[in-house]
């Protein structure tokens, strides 16, 4: 009979905490050291591999590690060419032409060709409006060889760099013909990249953490970082995306140490974090965010332009940015329609800003826009602190002028897909929705959705000018920043005329980095990994 | 016995189709589009669209019932919209650290918690009483987030004796993964200890009250004996039954403590599935839990006739 002994317990017991240690002994050997890892939490979970599917940055922090692009936005904004080599423009302007540069290479050992790259600017233009707006001009993209390529144009346009190399979602990241190929309505299967990491999917754990290896066979270009132009040496083995969603957690993670980057930690929580010396607050992206008051143009009282312009006499910016921020250097109000501290920033048409907050001018304005006390539904987001927080404020600054303000709270997932909805408000629609976008995209008048006021067609809200759509193309053929700007100001001046938003502040989100962390490249939009070191 | 365990498993099937069925509805009647939390905040109306279709929400709701209900019937629960991974699978990657975190918890808040309560009702009316009551009443009012960050803030930012968050596989390591489950394993069964320990004293004390106690007393049977064989035993039915009851207490508060330490098991899961409005998760993960809540209340009545010999299925 079989008979357990003291002593054949101990053995037993030994020989399976062995076995149970085995496994962590052999990975040991494999996985990087701990120095040479660096584990970030951001704001969000990645949503998906495929970076074109969606706007949400995420998806473009986790397509930066492995993808490539053919041109890149350095600091200055410039576009700089990435995976081009050289390049050429006709005399015309009418036609480009593009050379790969040497020792692209996809992590399933084949080369980048242009058999890639033409299918994947037609997958990721049929998702971005960016990319539309350059495919209306565009006759022909054609591949004169393995390495060269040709964009023609109809007419001039002066976005073409512009667009490939922007930040703002969705990227045009480069992906191997056999993706490329994919549907763009549907997702990609497979992740394979020419980027400087590569998605290690034996160990991520979708939902919990994704990670980059550094990819051994990326060849950087030999010019300094900048931005996301520029040489993209990996100094570093691994970088592991953590989701973390609870922001208390991961302020006390970035604390002890459990982690070493948190990009969003909470505004309150700041000066305790300013305090430890071993952490470090950077702002990343300097261009930060620009929060929005989206205005329903389909419906009354919004869908008249003095009831639109009476807003801007009603939101005082100040207010807003103290109740969520307190009084703190990351934060400011932003008159100009282009956002502050971006190339289109100007002072066109800001007489109501100056004149500040008239709550007597504007509840004249409404009585002229013939407002019969109807009630004005305000989609709010109580989720998100900022967006609660504001709800609330222009609310009460409404009700302050006689406005009758229905506030409908609600989680920020309801409010999108709320305000997809065009029925009148009282049917399940909606008059005001608070939301914010990248300082960057707000300096675009074309790369930004928002910005377009093609009725219909527009972005939530629906917004229609005829001028405002004129002015966006003249924008976008102007060839030299100086007639940018000045097509700018005019932009600027027509849209504080008609109003398709408001904003009710900009501010940075500073992230918590360990001090032990250096190289991170201020880039908006994207957080890059490459040129980071650890130690 | 047989044939009543197999009755009771036949049951289970109505009870989760009910489940089922609710929490379909629940789910897709609610407000919230998976499609435009996919989209991101720049996309439009077609964008939208274009997912919604992709993801096949644009069919009628009770076509969209059948295919899941179909593929559940076949042990399908479907993919996750997000990652186009099976929830099987899903559920799979996160099912160890939430066993191993329910599972110390319920080891370890079941042995204190009946100890407590035995010595409470042992020294029923004196300090040692009056202090385990407090620490039940303080137990079960504190919520697990509280719980939880008062614990990191001490033992992990301060003393730095334990780590903040995060989990360690077993295969890792003994020692790292008990190191990991401390402190969840502590504000997750303080809950549960104070409600085992206060029905443990409760049934105790009538216990103890009972003839064949004072028979036993009156017979010189010493207390630890009379205690641990005679009360204890005779007790065991009610506070076996609140243990099982008490199930639901934990499976609620593993979705909190998990997302309070960042544990990547099956509560995290469902909690981000919630906020993506992720169907087939949430579908699934409730699926399963209520699987598990009717098998554990199973489990229990078993349980009865162990404890209780004059019980008969």
């Amino acid at each position: 009979m079989f008979k357990i002994t003291r002593r054949g317990a101990l053995q037993g017991g030994l020989a399976v905490a062995a076995s149970v240690g085995a496994p962590a002994i052999v990975r040991g050997q494999t996985r990087p050291s701990a120095a040479r890892t660096i584990r970030a939490v951001f704001h969000g979970d990645v949503p998906t591999y495929d970076p074109i599917w969606t706007t949400a940055n995420m998806a473009a922090y986790a397509g930066g590690m492995v993808y490539d692009t053919l041109f890149g936005i350095d600091e200055q904004q410039n576009p700089k060419p990435q995976m081009v080599g050289k390049w050429g423009l006709s005399d015309d302007k009418l036609k480009y032409t593009f050379e790969l540069r040497d020792g692209l290479k996809w992590t399933d050992g084949t080369p980048v060709t242009t058999a890639d790259v033409l299918p994947s600017l037609k997958r990721w233009a049929a998702r971005d409006g960016g990319g539309q707006h350059m495919m209306l001009r565009v006759k022909d993209i054609a591949a004169k060889d393995e390495k060269t390529f040709t964009i023609e144009l109809k007419e001039k346009y002066g976005l073409v760099l512009d667009i490939l190399a922007k930040t703002s979602t969705p990227v045009c990241f480069i992906m191997r013909k056999k993706e490329a190929e994919t549907d763009p309505m549907q997702k990609i299967e497979q992740v394979v990249g020419s980027g400087p990491f590569k998605l290690n999917l034996d160990e991520t754990k979708p939902g919990t953490q994704y990670v980059y290896d550094r990819n051994p066979d990326y060849v950087p270009r030999s010019d300094a970082p900048s931005g996301i132009a520029g040489g993209k040496v990996v100094k570093v083995d691994r970088v592991i995306f953590v989701n973390m969603p609870d922001a208390q957690t991961a302020v006390a993670a970035v604390q002890a140490g459990e982690i070493d980057f948190y990009e969003i930690p909470p505004t309150d929580l700041l000066p305790q974090l300013e305090g430890d010396k071993n952490i470090k607050i950077q702002v990343l992206n300097p261009l930060g965010q620009v929060g929005q008051i989206r205005l329903n143009f389909l419906h009354p009282p919004f869908d008249n332009e003095k009831a639109r312009q009476a807003m801007l006499y009603i939101v005082k910016q100040s207010d807003y940015m103290k109740a969520t921020f307190g009084d703190s250097k990351y934060a400011k109000v932003c008159p100009s329609y282009f956002g502050m501290g971006t190339p289109m920033e100007n002072d066109a048409n800001t007489d109501w800003f100056k004149g500040g907050q008239n709550f007597a001018k504007a509840k004249e304005m409404f009585k002229e826009a013939g407002y019969d006390g109807r009630p004005i539904v305000l989609l709010q987001a109580t989720n998100i602190p900022y967006m609660n927080n504001s709800a609330m404020i222009l609310a009460q600054e409404m009700r302050q002028v006689g406005l009758n303000v229905q506030v409908e709270p609600m989680d920020w997932s309801n409010v999108v897909q709320r305000r997809a909805n065009k029925a009148a408000p009282n049917q399940g629609g909606w008059n005001i929705f608070i939301t914010s976008s990248g300082g960057n995209a707000i300096g675009n008048p074309i790369l930004l959705a928002a910005h377009a006021a093609t009725g219909d067609k527009a972005w939530f809200g629906w917004p229609s000018d005829a001028k405002q759509e004129e002015l966006r193309d003249k924008w976008a053929v102007a060839d030299t920043l100086e007639a940018r700007k000045a097509v700018g100001r005019e932009l600027q001046a027509n849209a504080w005329k008609f109003v398709p938003q408001l904003y009710y502040g900009q501010w940075v989100q500073p992230a918590a980095v360990r001090s032990n962390i250096n190289g991170l490249l201020p880039v908006a939009e994207i957080i890059p990994w490459w040129n980071v070191t650890k130690g | 016995m047989i044939a009543y365990i197999v009755r009771r498993l036949i049951s289970m099937l109505p009870v989760m189709a009910v489940v089922a069925l609710f929490v379909f509805l629940l789910l897709h009647l609610a407000p919230g589009d998976p499609a435009a939390i996919i989209a991101g905040d720049n996309a439009t109306v077609e964008n939208i669209a274009a997912i919604r279709k992709a993801l096949g929400l644009d069919e009628p709701l009770w076509k969209q019932l059948l295919v899941w209900v179909w593929s559940l019937i076949q042990g399908d629960l479907g993919k996750s919209m997000f990652w186009n991974e099976p929830v099987t699978t899903l559920i799979r990657q996160r099912m160890e650290p939430t066993i191993a975190l329910a599972g110390t918890t319920l080891f370890f808040a079941v042995a204190i918690a009946i100890t407590l309560g035995v010595t409470a009702a042992a020294r029923v009316g004196t300090g040692i009483d009056r202090f385990v009551m407090g620490l039940a009443v303080v137990g079960f009012s504190v919520p697990v987030f509280v719980t939880g960050y008062l614990l990191i803030f001490l033992f992990a930012i301060q003393l730095k004796w334990l780590p903040v968050q995060g989990y360690t596989p077993i295969a890792e390591g003994v020692g790292p993964w008990i190191h990991n489950l401390v402190l969840p394993s502590i504000a997750l069964g303080l809950a549960y200890v104070a409600l085992i320990a206060r029905i443990t004293r409760t049934t105790m004390l009538d216990v103890l009250a009972e003839d064949y106690m004072r028979t036993a007393r009156a017979k010189g049977v010493a207390p630890r004996p009379m205690l641990l064989k005679h009360a204890l035993k005779n007790a065991a039915v009610p506070i076996v039954t609140v243990i099982g009851i008490g199930v639901a207490l934990l499976i609620g508060g593993v979705v909190i403590t998990e997302t309070v330490f960042n544990i990547p098991g099956i509560g995290r899961l469902v909690v981000d599935a919630i906020a993506r409005r992720d169907y087939p998760i949430i579908q699934g993960v409730i699926m399963l839990f209520s699987g598990v809540y009717v098998l554990v209340n199973l489990l229990v009545d078993l349980s009865y006739t162990v404890l209780d010999p004059r019980i008969r299925y």
